[in-house]
């Protein structure tokens, strides 16, 4: 089983004066999915060709197995990628698409082989029976199946996939990347993956990072990213977010004390700040309804099926709460978990 | 993501320069030197530059008649071609009709069919004792044939019409079927008639597509050579007709390229005049709902569009039915000649009509047929590759020079470089290759490039990512996904370069005489029935191209959109 550690070290890439990436760094353990997670623009799918040698960086390094990548084609580095748009060869079959890195990539198998390789493969898709089939008679599901195959056959070492469920309606996107997840994992294969769908990185990534504007801005475990972002940015592109100015009044060894609307919050102790003002961050699901120290006043209610989500102020601030009773429109709550985050210079409500 | 800078990575700025490098350097030993040797033979005598032969050429009233002459009869024939395709690309967009795409197909045909054919089919339809004055003397008991057209004005208007009704035919249809079909219920809302509608909206949006047509249409009569030569006769003579006369009758190098200098500027100007009137069309309307059609016939006034079309079928169809209808049925030594006109034109005997025998002039024509397509579509190929890689439009320009150039000054230019070494070392007929292959490989160009360049780069990176190198990759990707238009585009070379005849009159020599001048020889010494059978067989060549193109072209690049 192919097995690799890849490491991304202080990437930069510019095309003209636009800055796409900008001193990423990052690593990849053997096996491991990282998933690379960012609004569109963000340089993610940049990294990605840097990585596969399509593009070529203006500084940094990147290393697979401790061996730089940079100066090798695309076609030596052993690097798979499966394009966002899939790229199948319309001229060939699906067993053709499949076969081709077989045929005419470094090892040129024989036609048995290959044979017995593609079969495999479909086997693994579930699409067995559709060699002969030719792209455009593939609905765009099976499609995303033959690039996984087709990039997968060539055993690369290290697999980087490009938003590769981005072009499927909702319902598909969920039951294949459950799939591909068993599928990498069963191969074992080292995989980046990239995406600007929060629950996709946060069900496929053994590590998410985020990227903001060509940087890397936290990478972890996915639980991790949502419980304890250590961004704004972070904070408020995973999951929703309330975001309150708060004052810190007093810093101890073992604690600290943030006034937050009137109110105390005991918090545990902080790393040096810059100023006293800073963010108190909470998710909707961390507030416990019916009594506590705060009153909202709700003006909308957004029913969803099992809950309902809440939108209104508290001191003319917006607040997003969730209950699973009928809502009425004040609501008095505490809140049961949050973080604290250093202030920005504007807040962004999300 | 930039695809300039993917290219590059790919490939190298050395490799990138190789690639631009190789077709410059072909077409400046074969093409621009030749060239500019005409020019010096038009500007010098005895050593010294003058502007003498210039001087005699212009001041010469027969090459002032010349000009004027050729001038007048491109603008009557643009008239009449618009005329006769108006209707029918109106036609084409507004009804259906069993056996429509068959129609849309054979307004392509007269672009390939070969011009002596056309002048081969005018003699036979419309002659004094053609098909045509023949029923018609029979229908009203005449003594005299009553239409008198040939070697007049009206018999190259004509022809030319015929050739050039199906061009305006086509544009105006393409251009016609991309309007979005609410202008005209907007225009019916606001309470508009529907011949003002016409004339206040469809027809203005139409204006681009007509201009470049009428653009185009007057370039190709302004250079039409085989037409004039063999209906005009010796009093209707164009501008390339002179050039031939002066080179190839006279025997006056210096004369010829000095009208041909005269020429190129012209051309040159009306190419640029051409390039911007299709800029104007340059831009298609997003994809909107289709034009609706009418079913037809369907209504009894439809019945004046059925004797439209009957008067169209007898203009294209008539000349074309001629050519095969005479070669089984003129008498040979007063007898039904069955396929004994078929026998003459496979003989391997010398004819005393053609100058060689007939089995090798059709032998001859393959060959350099043969050897010309290859040329062009490798040329075709690798300015499509350099002009993909390096967008210049200096570049370009270069690239596509050989357009702009017409085929009898590019004949003389061979006709001059095939006197000296190094061409004097090659077969003669290598001349008639380079000039085929030069003239048609823009047309592989114009095929190929767009095709190449819709490809998505993600084809080339997957292969490469799958570890094919980048030869590899062009080899087993591109070259594929390519391969219908280089077989779409090779038919066509092969068709036009067997039917060429401006070129190959000015080159031929000894055996070196190609099919359409074999039929030019025949048609002269009045041996119609011979010269029918070799028409019909560069018919059927011709119906063979165009259905490659319609079939197999079509339909190949529907697959491919972007998978």
């Amino acid at each position: 089983m192919p097995m690799a550690r890849l490491e991304v070290e202080n990437l930069q890439k510019r095309f003209g004066e636009v800055v796409a990436v900008d001193g990423v760094s990052f690593a990849v353990e053997a096996g491991e999915i990282l998933v690379l997670l960012g609004p569109s623009g963000c340089g993610k799918t940049t990294v990605l060709r840097c990585i596969a040698g399509l593009e070529r960086p203006d500084r940094g390094e990147i290393r697979l197995d401790g061996r730089s990548l940079l100066g090798l084609a695309p076609e030596k580095r052993g690097v798979g990628l499966v394009f966002q748009n899939y790229a199948l060869f319309p001229h060939l079959t699906v067993a053709g698409n499949i076969a081709y890195g077989l045929r005419h990539g470094r090892y040129r198998l024989s036609r048995q082989t290959r044979k017995k390789k593609v079969a495999e493969l479909l086997d693994l898709v579930g699409l067995s029976g559709y060699e002969q089939r030719k792209p455009h008679e593939l609905s765009e599901g099976q499609k995303q199946r033959v690039a996984l195959a087709r990039a997968l056959a060539v055993e690369p070492k290290v697999l980087l996939l490009d938003e590769p469920l981005s072009a499927l309606d909702a319902a598909l996107r969920v039951e294949l990347r459950r799939e591909l997840r068993r599928i990498l994992k069963e191969r074992g294969t080292t995989s980046v993956y990239v995406t600007h769908d929060q629950e996709e990185a946060l069900v496929l990534g053994d590590r998410v990072g985020v990227m903001r504007e060509g940087k890397l801005e936290q990478v972890d475990r996915p639980q991790e990213l949502y419980e304890r972002p250590r961004t704004l940015f972070v904070a408020q592109f995973l999951g929703r977010a309330n975001l309150w100015p708060a004052q810190v009044l007093r810093k101890e060894a073992d604690k600290a004390l943030v006034a937050v609307f009137g109110a105390q919050l005991e918090v545990e102790p902080l790393g040096p700040l810059s100023s006293s003002e800073v963010l108190l961050f909470f998710r909707p699901e961390w507030v416990e309804l019916g009594e506590g120290p705060f009153l909202a006043e709700i003006e909308e209610a957004d029913y969803l099926g099992d809950h309902w989500e809440l939108r209104g102020k508290v001191h003319d601030f917006p607040v997003l709460l969730r209950t699973t009773g009928k809502p009425s429109q004040f609501v008095r709550f505490r809140i049961q978990r949050f973080l604290i985050l250093p202030n920005a210079s504007f807040l962004n409500h999300s | 993501m930039a695809k300039a800078s993917h290219w590059r990575l790919n490939l190298g700025m050395g490799a990138s320069l190789a690639f631009a490098g190789l077709p410059l350097l072909f077409l400046a030993f074969s093409f621009f030197l030749p060239l500019v040797n005409v020019f010096f033979f038009g500007l010098r005598t005895e050593g010294r530059w003058t502007a003498e032969n210039l001087r005699t050429v212009l001041s010469d009233p027969y090459v002032r008649h010349l000009f004027s002459f050729t001038a007048f009869q491109a603008l009557l024939s643009t008239l009449l071609s618009f005329v006769l395709g108006f209707p029918l690309g109106w036609f084409l967009t507004r009804y259906r009709f069993p056996g429509k795409s068959l129609a849309r197909a054979l307004t392509l045909a007269p672009f390939v069919l070969p011009p002596i054919t056309v002048a081969l089919g005018f003699f036979l339809f419309f002659g004094n004792t053609g098909y045509l004055n023949n029923a018609l003397r029979a229908a009203f008991g005449l003594r005299e044939p009553p239409l008198r057209l040939l070697y007049s004005l009206w018999a190259i208007v004509l022809a030319h019409a015929f050739y050039n009704a199906p061009v305006f035919a086509r544009f105006i249809h393409a251009a016609w079927s991309s309007l979005d079909p609410s202008l005209e219920e907007a225009c019916a809302v606001l309470g508009v008639s529907r011949p003002r509608a016409f004339f206040t909206v469809t027809l203005p949006l139409l204006l681009p597509a007509i201009f470049s047509a009428a653009a185009l249409v007057f370039v190709l009569c302004f250079l039409s050579f085989a037409i004039p030569l063999s209906l005009g006769g010796a009093r209707f003579a164009t501008v390339e007709v002179g050039i031939y006369l002066y080179a190839r009758v006279y025997l006056d190098f210096s004369r010829a390229a000095a009208l041909g200098l005269v020429q190129v500027l012209v051309t040159l100007g009306l190419a640029y005049f051409y390039v911007r009137g299709s800029g104007f069309f340059g831009g298609r309307q997003g994809r909107t709902r289709p034009v609706p059609t009418l079913r037809f016939p369907s209504r009894p006034a439809h019945i004046l569009w059925i004797l439209w079309l009957l008067l169209s079928a007898m203009v294209f169809l008539g000349p074309i039915a001629s050519v095969v209808a005479d070669s089984f049925s003129r008498p040979l030594g007063g007898k039904p000649p069955g396929l004994a006109w078929y026998r003459t034109i496979f003989s391997p005997e010398q004819n005393p009509f053609i100058g060689t025998s007939p089995l090798g002039s059709i032998l001859v024509s393959l060959e350099v047929a043969g050897l010309s397509t290859l040329l062009a579509l490798l040329l075709g190929l690798s300015v499509s590759g350099a002009l993909r890689v390096l967008r210049s439009r200096a570049l370009e320009a270069l690239l596509m020079a050989p357009m702009a150039v017409s085929s009898v000054v590019l004949g003389l230019a061979l006709l001059l470089a095939f006197r000296n070494p190094p061409f004097s070392h090659l077969p003669e007929k290598f001349s008639l290759v380079l000039a085929h292959g030069l003239m048609f490989y823009p047309f592989v160009v114009r095929i190929v490039r767009p095709l190449w360049e819709g490809l998505t780069p993600s084809w080339v990176e997957a292969a490469r990512t799958l570890g094919a190198s980048r030869a590899r990759a062009f080899l087993t990707v591109e070259v594929p996904l390519l391969s219908q238009a280089l077989l779409v585009a090779g038919a066509f070379s092969l068709a036009l370069s067997l039917g060429e005849m401006t070129a190959a009159a000015m080159l031929s020599r000894g055996e070196l005489v190609t099919i359409p001048l074999a039929i030019y020889r025949f048609l002269s010494a009045r041996r119609f029935g011979a010269a029918s059978a070799m028409a019909s067989l560069l018919i059927l060549i011709t119906v063979a191209a165009v259905a490659v193109w319609e079939w197999i072209g079509e339909r190949s690049l529907r697959a491919y959109g972007q998978a």
